[in-house]
């Protein structure tokens, strides 16, 4: 088994974006549906969303600014992180998720095991 | 406590691969800033990503490859920390070596709690 990190961006329905209390929370239960169905086929291996907002450190003169630090709808929202067999699982795995149904996109990369 | 999640962005990782004993060096004074963390009990967890990927896009759940953006917008890795606050974190960061490169990023990020 390899890990894949997913990396989640856009999506119109989350709590902070959506104009609707309902439809934030339905998004919400759908999201732990998601998720809750991916722990009990130990798929799943951890995730949270993040706040909408943060800093940025840059460069050599380590330069601190506010975000958001580019479009909205570039941000990465939130993160996952799964065991699959290759990528191509890990695709499949991903088609599951509720952001597709709120025209947001998510990216699929493999993580590099490191040892320390 | 609060826990951040760390992005790496930029940084010229590709040209300095050239030289291996260039590269071992920098490699090993991101374990010596991982391991200062992991000792003071701040590191959560840490791992870089691979170049390459997947992106899957809105309902119709296209498939296609990466890179997604252009090579300094690209996310190279994740370090997830412990923190009193974004000060703190962002003292964190100033460790990190990707800030040896004038175009090196640390995107940081509160995780937000998720109750599952």
């Amino acid at each position: 088994m390899e890990k894949f990190m997913f990396l989640f961006r856009g999506g119109e329905n989350h709590a902070h974006n959506a104009q609707d209390s309902k439809v934030a929370a339905d998004n919400m239960q759908a999201w732990m549906q998601w998720m809750g169905d991916l722990a009990g086929k130990g798929i799943l291996v951890g995730g949270e969303p993040l706040q909408p907002t943060g800093k940025q450190v840059t460069g050599t003169k380590k330069v601190v600014s506010d975000g958001p630090f580019v479009e909205a709808k570039e941000s990465v929202g939130g993160y996952l992180i799964v065991n699959a067999k290759d990528i191509n699982e890990a695709v499949e795995i991903s088609k599951g998720c509720p952001i597709f149904e709120e025209n947001g996109r998510l990216e699929v990369r493999p993580i590099q095991s490191m040892e320390m | 406590m609060k826990e951040y999640l760390l992005l790496f962005r930029g940084g010229d990782a590709e040209s300095m691969q050239e030289s291996a004993q260039e590269w071992q060096a920098h490699m090993q004074k991101w374990m010596h800033w991982m391991g200062g963390l992991q000792e003071k009990g701040q590191l959560v967890g840490a791992q870089p990503l691979d170049r390459g990927g997947r992106q899957v896009t809105g309902s119709k759940k296209v498939v296609t490859d990466g890179p997604f953006m252009e090579g300094k917008e690209m996310v190279g890795g994740y370090l997830m920390c412990r923190a009193e606050n974004y000060d703190a974190a962002i003292e964190i960061s100033k460790g990190c070596p990707i800030l040896e490169f004038d175009d090196g990023i640390v995107e940081l990020r509160e995780i937000k709690e998720l109750k599952m």
